[in-house]
């Protein structure tokens, strides 16, 4: 997970932009009863996304006022904690150990040091998030390590890898309790996930070059400089675009609940617009267009 | 059944205009175009099927009992546009159709086993290769697949349909307010891929 997933905050009303910050802190609150102080710190905005879609449930308890460690002074509005919030919780814990995991296989020393110190520091949260959704962990485990096989292999076909990736995030949507929502659901993760997973290839594309690292897009399109040429890119940008498409289209078929105008955003603008901006050259990275998100929903 | 002004989301005063404004909304919503070959067009259309049995309850209770069109029919019958294939392989083996009735009923492990039994690869045996991959959602192999059929058969509409939607990044629904303001947005895609619908006659061919 990467952060790539946050709603287009100059397109929300101040009202929505403060629930989406109750939810982020929501989400927090949720990390910390179920896992332990520890695990807050893994928290991210693609998780936040995570927790409002599975939030499907109608919430009876009003917001509550909080301080935490990252706001000791002011109090901050934080969402009630409902099933879905603490699944996506949960999740997170796992995901984030697992990738902590991943990255010790991957990486060069200092961060395979660095990884290997911090999930050393989440391994009792993820202890106990495992117990709990012990079958969403054996998916990410297994999702993972057929990833790193298919990549040691060098697998040519874009469509193999982000599938293995697109089902790990897929198996968050089954943990759901409602039958009929858990399809759409389901759906929508998976094609958030295999857009995730591309998005991520080709902002590291110029550095698995030079590293020489797997990269499933240097792969798929035999690439012999770090850039895609003209129709690679357009290709590209047609098939995440689909991704979106589906996602969308999926998502419409959801009724709508407490975080609908946030996820409307999402969905509907915020990601197809990243997209478009950063396949039409606009921007250089999405990682560009998410730090500049990320500090507006910071400040 | 349920309140026939909840599930078109509006209240019980309001006006014809506004019934038949929310009514459309939903419609372009559900539309079967936006679940082409999608594992979910039958959720799409059970929504659509209810929305039309609220419109057409609505507008009953208001003519007094004598509004008898009902919306799916009035508004082209978009019921029957949900079916993936009709299973038109003109001149193609029997193994084509049962893979074509594998796929619209979600087996694709047998769609797949199917084709791989096929004696030839033909143009069909690509396309219909493509649409598994469609439904399993890797959309890249889907637009290889169906690029080899248009180029074994160029003259084939359905082929050339499945490409040009896959090359034009699909489509979906998105409420008014929420286009994409600037840029070449989902309004070329979509005008271009109305004008090819008009072309092919329509959902189904």
């Amino acid at each position: 997970m990467f952060g790539y997933v946050t709603p287009l905050v100059g397109e929300l009303k101040v009202k929505e932009f403060q629930k989406f910050k109750s939810g982020y802190c929501g989400l927090c609150h949720a990390m910390g009863k179920n896992c332990g102080l520890k695990a807050r710190f893994f928290l991210n905005y693609d998780f936040t996304f995570l927790a409002m879609l599975l939030d499907r449930e109608a919430c009876l308890h009003a917001d509550s006022m909080c301080r935490c460690i990252a706001s000791p002074f002011r109090r901050r509005r934080v969402c009630a904690v409902t099933p879905g919030f603490e699944i996506a919780a949960d999740a997170s814990v796992i995901l984030s150990f697992w990738k902590l995991k991943d990255t010790i296989l991957d990486e060069v020393w200092f961060r395979r040091l660095k990884a290997r110190v911090l999930s050393l520091l989440l391994r009792p949260a993820y202890q106990r998030a495992a117990k709990r959704l012990a079958d969403f962990d054996c998916v990410v485990r297994q999702c993972l390590a057929e990833l790193h096989t298919l990549e040691q292999e060098h697998c040519p076909s874009l469509d193999r890898t982000a599938d293995t990736f697109a089902k790990l995030l897929q198996a968050a949507g089954a943990q759901l309790h409602m039958q009929e929502e858990k399809r759409p659901v389901e759906q929508i993760l998976y094609h958030v996930g295999r857009w995730i997973y591309l998005a991520d290839a080709y902002d590291d594309l110029k550095e698995d070059f030079k590293r020489k690292r797997y990269n499933p897009l240097i792969a798929r399109f035999g690439l012999k400089e770090p850039e895609l040429a003209q129709g690679d890119r357009h290709l590209l940008e047609a098939t995440m675009r689909h991704s979106l498409n589906l996602a969308a289209s999926a998502y419409s078929l959801l009724t709508t609940g407490r975080w609908s105008e946030i996820l409307d955003n999402i969905l509907y603008l915020s990601l197809p617009n990243a997209n478009l901006r950063v396949l039409s050259g606009e921007a250089i990275q999405w990682k560009q267009i998410e730090q500049k998100n990320r500090r507006m929903i910071y400040e | 059944m349920n309140d026939p002004y909840g599930i078109l989301g509006i209240s019980s005063n309001a006006s014809d205009e506004e019934v038949k404004r929310a009514y459309r909304e939903l419609a372009r919503k559900y539309h079967p175009d936006n679940y082409q070959n999608n594992p979910l067009a039958d959720l799409a259309e059970e929504k659509m099927k209810e929305i039309n049995e609220a419109y057409d309850a609505i507008m009953r209770m208001r003519n007094g009992g004598s509004h008898t069109g009902s919306a799916g029919a009035s508004s082209g019958g978009y019921n029957s546009g949900y079916q993936g294939y009709t299973g038109n392989s003109a001149g193609g083996s029997v193994i084509y159709a049962q893979v074509r009735a594998a796929i619209n009923r979600g087996d694709l492990q047998q769609a797949e086993s199917l084709l791989n039994q096929a004696p030839a690869r033909t143009a069909e045996w690509h396309f219909l290769m493509g649409s598994i991959a469609y439904r399993k959602g890797w959309l890249d192999e889907a637009r290889q697949q169906y690029q080899m059929a248009c180029n074994m058969e160029p003259g084939n509409m359905e082929y050339r349909q499945a490409l040009a939607y896959m090359q034009g990044g699909g489509q979906a629904y998105r409420p008014t307010g929420y286009d994409m303001g600037g840029g070449m947005g989902a309004a070329d895609c979509c005008a271009s891929m109305l004008c090819l619908n008009c072309l092919c006659g329509g959902r189904g061919c």
